[in-house]
């Protein structure tokens, strides 16, 4: 079995916890591959719940389901639910229905007006050119930690790999060096925290030993955007 | 008699937005899922509200059900017993002090009669293959699958080394595996 069988596995039976866990999944928000190894273990194991008897639920559960589901949800489920909405109306509708559902969220009542934060953690793969690695970018909102899994991801000893952020306004910022073969952890400063949402633009760039201040240096090895899980 | 078919048919139509699809669901699965609900989380209030998530995140996520891959009801079991660990975890973080112990009283084997809604998915196998695992594996295994536990718990309940406990569930899913593809 591969290192990643193993992690699937573990995924599946639920044995992890901590970062290990945080970076299982993001490479399960991310990676196909090993997706479908977790969906293996999950067919493979899940026969052994039929050793487990059915139990009658008490007559008023399906009422509390159907009640919830009519519940509007708070302010914070309410905006991904919102955000769903708008994925839905721009499949069936087109440009002009987004543009309605915008305007939509906008006039919201004031209740939500101060928008939280996205609750979902955002996910970035990064296919890198010419070898097997792929880089993995968790950023987990709740505590406003990233995650960056460079896990095959060998270094030369002369260079260093750089994460940036691309805003729309193209001035990049840094998101740190890359330890190769590692999977490292930081702590976002609340403004750059702000700046990631679905679909950013992240940069991988390859640069002098110790990085670039400000602005990338060296030449950008693969970009890649992040989507909310 | 619902089919596999049926169930498979009626989660594409929650992911349309199926109201009515949803209860179908309900109706043929509830008792199956419930009983994975109680059993993970050994405690039957619990069980009622993993099991209300159940049905209420199935509402936005049926669409990830892929019929290529598993039955309807494997994939609902899977998801079950998903939601269930995710409210023991919530529960063990809040309250550090419950007995892992607690979990664990709810009889594991109970008689087939009305649970075989995963026939025909090589349950024997998987249970063949189980057994012929030596101890501690497949105790290690089977407490890990059951009871929800992480690899950290697994080592404070039979007191050894988080290292040793690792190492039973590696040993133990290796030849699981290699059982299974024999």
């Amino acid at each position: 079995m591969t290192e990643h069988d193993f992690l699937a596995a573990e995924l599946a039976l639920g044995l992890l916890e901590g970062e290990e866990l945080l970076a299982a999944r993001g490479l399960l928000a991310s990676d196909p591959a090993f997706a479908a190894l977790v969906a293996d273990w999950e067919a493979r194991l899940a026969p052994l719940l039929d050793e487990i008897g059915p139990e009658t639920p008490p007559a008023n559960l399906w009422s509390r389901v159907l009640t919830q589901l009519d519940t509007p949800p708070t302010a914070d489920a309410e905006v991904i639910a919102l955000r769903q909405n708008v994925r839905r109306w721009q499949w069936t509708a087109g440009l002009s229905a987004l543009a309605a559902s915008l305007l939509a969220i906008l006039t919201l009542p004031p209740l939500f007006a101060p928008k939280p934060p996205p609750a979902v953690p955002l996910v970035a793969v990064f296919t890198l050119p010419s070898t097997q690695a792929r880089l993995g970018v968790t950023y987990l909102p709740e505590r406003g930690d990233l995650l960056v899994s460079a896990v095959g991801l060998a270094g030369d000893g002369v260079h260093d790999h750089e994460l940036w952020l691309v805003p729309p306004d193209g001035k990049t910022i840094s998101l740190g060096i890359v330890t190769p073969d590692q999977a490292r952890r930081v702590r976002l400063r609340a403004d750059l925290a702000a700046q990631l949402r679905n679909g950013a633009t992240l940069a991988l760039t390859r640069e002098p030993l110790g990085g670039s201040q400000g602005r990338p240096a060296g030449p950008v090895v693969a970009t890649t955007k992040f989507f909310s899980t | 008699m619902t089919t596999r078919d049926d169930l498979a048919a009626a989660m594409q139509r929650i992911a349309a937005g199926d109201r009515a699809a949803l209860e179908f669901v309900y109706r043929a699965t509830s008792a199956k899922l419930f009983g994975i609900c109680l059993r993970i989380t050994g405690n039957r209030s619990e069980a009622e509200d993993a099991l209300q998530d159940v049905y209420v995140s199935l509402w936005n996520t049926a669409g990830r059900f892929d019929p290529a891959r598993a039955s309807a009801v494997s994939w609902l079991a899977v998801f079950a017993r998903n939601r269930a660990i995710d409210r023991l975890r919530r529960r063990r973080r809040v309250d550090q002090s419950a007995p892992l112990e607690a979990a664990a009283e709810v009889a594991d084997a109970r008689p087939l009669a009305d649970a075989t809604l995963l026939a025909g998915e090589e349950r024997a196998r998987v249970h063949g293959c189980l057994e012929q695992l030596d101890e501690p594996q497949r105790g290690a295994i089977r407490t890990a699958f059951f009871d929800g536990l992480t690899y950290a718990e697994l080592a404070e309940r039979r007191d050894v080394p988080l290292g040793t406990a690792k190492s039973w569930i590696r040993r133990g899913l290796a030849r699981l595996k290699a059982c299974l593809e024999a």
